[in-house]
């Protein structure tokens, strides 16, 4: 039967092993220690009885890693929902992603196979071309190189390190909710890093104007049922009782509003989903700041607010 | 204060005294650090017997390093002396540097077995031991905000200052030694005389001829005094007062006591703050906002805000998203 059977056969059978992995993943956040490579692509798809390829707006990303079962997948994964909708198998050296040449605007590729007929195409989202060619790279030699690990020129931690200390800490950091692990945080930065471009030009709308001193010493006068809302939340080893009083100062100090500082940047990534699940909010409202504002007034009662936008980002 | 993530796990913390005296208290050690504003004789008096000065600087862009500090390389020093060998350490590895040369120094038994087993070895090695204790790796951690919040390694666009550079300034056996945890051996500045005010005095000197080496404007710096913790010293001269019935000195103490508790308590409340996770409370306070129907008028309020910010930018010639932090 040969390997093109062979390979068909191992892939329906690797195909239910991965839809029960993309089920449990589905819950996890976008990117975990498992990923070697990830960017953001939306998927397309041939219009029936045509030869045209029209993409979907959909926001996504590809996220290639090694699974459970050894071999290398490659996600689609939705962005907007966090299910992995497509989880594809690849053999070394079976597959190349290619640019589709007759598609106008020039960033749509194909995944191909040479042991069948499938086809995929992707549609590249990240707002910025800069890095299209890097990440293309990468992923054909990850497609065609057994054991390739990607560089990256920027400055981060070489992916063989994080790479390797994952695949021993991933069982243990997968069960822990809370904290991320230092294996988990090399991860995220590498491919945070990789898909640079998220820190969009010119922020709409920033936290550290919204939860100012002016706007929330009014709020712990007049509302003084939600002011013990936050007591909770205040630092558990605070040598003074909560008071108001107390609440205006650490909302005024260099410590919180850097806190909020480094939130509102963080948020920018868009990769804080796993998070927001900490807070009781939904994955999406890890993905920007506007997404947080919108899931608290959500949270709160009060319905979205704002209009919906669907294009890169 | 978030810093490069460095990879073998310290994190960079801040140089307020409030951060060093918690790091002695972890330690065992019944020091605690003060900003010095002047050195100054009178300045000093209230601290006196000084333990060791810490001299903190950074180069501002521009500017270059003197030559020579004045003084000669000793590389037979008899004391403590650690190279740093991890850049976020720097803070505690001052420190160490600091506490090792202190005779008879009361201390908690880690620091006590770290100090001891590294008695023997090059400056070099006993840096990458005192590195490697993970104990006193974890204890510097506990001072700087979780990483989880300050979310570090998502290796974010970083308006990242330099950290601070460390120097330590000690008596030895009788002459007063700079400890450089980046130059090959400490560095000998002579003998000074035990009586009158002592070795601050030698030290003063060293210290004021280096800052005048500088260009002027050409750094940023501090000085920390490491010294006894003033309080049980004070309530002890305190009880004294009382039992001779010494009313006048017993209200200067008390005035000093008071003093010296409520900055201790301001203490306790910044690092208190400064090393919790606000995540919960950010949600919280922005639900508040929420439900108080408050929050679309703060949101349209930050946008017009953003907006003027990045029109100040543009005229300006450049923008950078951390230009509002």
């Amino acid at each position: 039967m040969g390997i093109e059977g062979l390979t068909r056969r191992a892939r329906r059978r690797a195909n239910l092993v991965s839809t029960t992995y993309s089920l449990q993943q589905s819950a996890m956040p976008l990117v975990d220690p498992f990923s070697i490579l990830a960017f953001k692509a939306g998927r397309a798809f041939r219009r029936e009885g045509t030869n045209t390829v029209e993409p979907s707006p959909v926001k996504g990303a590809i996220v290639i890693e090694r699974g459970e079962d050894d071999l290398l997948h490659l996600l689609w994964k939705n962005r907007e929902t966090e299910e992995t909708d497509e989880d594809l198998i690849v053999f070394p050296e079976d597959a190349s992603f290619v640019r589709v040449e007759q598609a106008t605007g020039g960033r749509i590729y194909v995944l191909k196979f040479t042991s069948s007929e499938q086809r995929h195409f992707f549609w590249l989202q990240d707002a910025s071309s800069e890095r299209d060619e890097e990440f293309v790279l990468h992923v054909n030699n990850l497609l065609q190189i057994p054991g390739y690990v990607p560089e990256w020129n920027t400055t981060t931690e070489p992916q063989t390190s994080g790479a390797s200390s994952s695949q021993s800490a991933a069982p243990a950091a997968q069960s822990s909710a809370s904290q991320p692990t230092p294996e988990q945080l090399a991860q995220l930065r590498a491919l945070v890093n990789q898909m640079s471009g998220t820190v969009s030009a010119e922020p709409e709308v920033s936290l550290i104007d919204i939860l100012t001193p002016a706007n929330l010493g009014p709020l712990f006068t007049s509302h003084p049922e939600l002011v013990s809302s936050i007591f909770p939340h205040l630092p558990p080893d605070l040598p003074v009782p909560p008071s108001p009083e107390v609440l205006s100062q650490i909302v005024s100090s260099p410590q919180f509003r850097g806190a909020v500082v480094s939130l509102d940047r963080a948020l920018r990534t868009g990769l804080l989903g796993g998070l927001m699940s900490q807070l009781g909010l939904p994955a999406e409202a890890g993905t920007s700041v506007e997404a947080f504002l919108r899931a608290i007034r959500e949270q709160a009662g009060q319905g979205p607010s704002g209009p919906e936008r669907m294009d890169t980002d | 204060m978030s810093g490069d993530d460095d990879p073998s796990g310290w994190q960079l913390t801040e140089s307020d005294p409030s951060v060093f005296t918690q790091l002695l208290t972890t330690l065992g050690v019944p020091l605690v650090v003060d900003d010095l504003y002047s050195l100054d004789a009178a300045a000093l008096a209230p601290m006196q017997p000084l333990r060791a000065l810490i001299f903190l600087f950074k180069w501002l862009p521009g500017a270059g390093e003197p030559e020579s500090t004045g003084g000669q390389y000793d590389a037979d020093f008899p004391g403590f002396f650690a190279h740093q060998v991890v850049n976020n350490a720097c803070a505690t590895l001052a420190v160490l540097n600091a506490l090792g040369n202190i005779p008879q120094l009361p201390m908690g038994k880690p620091l006590g077995e770290l100090i001891g087993f590294a008695a023997g070895m090059d400056p070099q090695t006993r840096g990458m031991v005192v590195t490697s204790a993970d104990w006193l790796r974890e204890a510097h951690n506990a001072l700087s905000p979780p990483s989880a919040i300050s979310l570090d390694g998502l290796n974010l666009p970083k308006t990242t200052e330099d950290a601070y550079h460390f120097v330590v300034y000690v008596p030895v056996l009788g002459a007063v030694y700079e400890l450089d945890g980046l130059k090959q051996s400490p560095i000998r500045h002579g003998e000074y005389e035990e009586t009158g005010e002592g070795w601050t005095k030698k030290a003063r000197e060293v210290i004021e001829t280096r800052i005048a080496t500088y260009p002027p404007g050409a750094l940023e710096f501090s000085l920390l005094a490491l010294h006894d913790d003033p309080l049980p010293i004070l309530q002890k001269r305190l009880a004294q007062a009382h039992e001779t019935n010494d009313v006048l000195t017993a209200s200067e103490l008390s005035q000093q006591l008071a003093s010296e508790s409520a900055k201790r308590e301001r203490w306790a409340f910044e690092n208190s703050l400064r090393t919790h996770n606000y995540v919960g409370m950010i949600h919280a306070l922005t639900a508040a906002l929420a439900k108080a129907g408050r929050l679309d008028a703060a949101t349209e309020g930050a946008k017009a805000a953003m907006k003027q910010r990045i029109e100040a930018q543009k005229a300006k010639g450049s923008f950078s998203e951390d230009d509002y932090a």
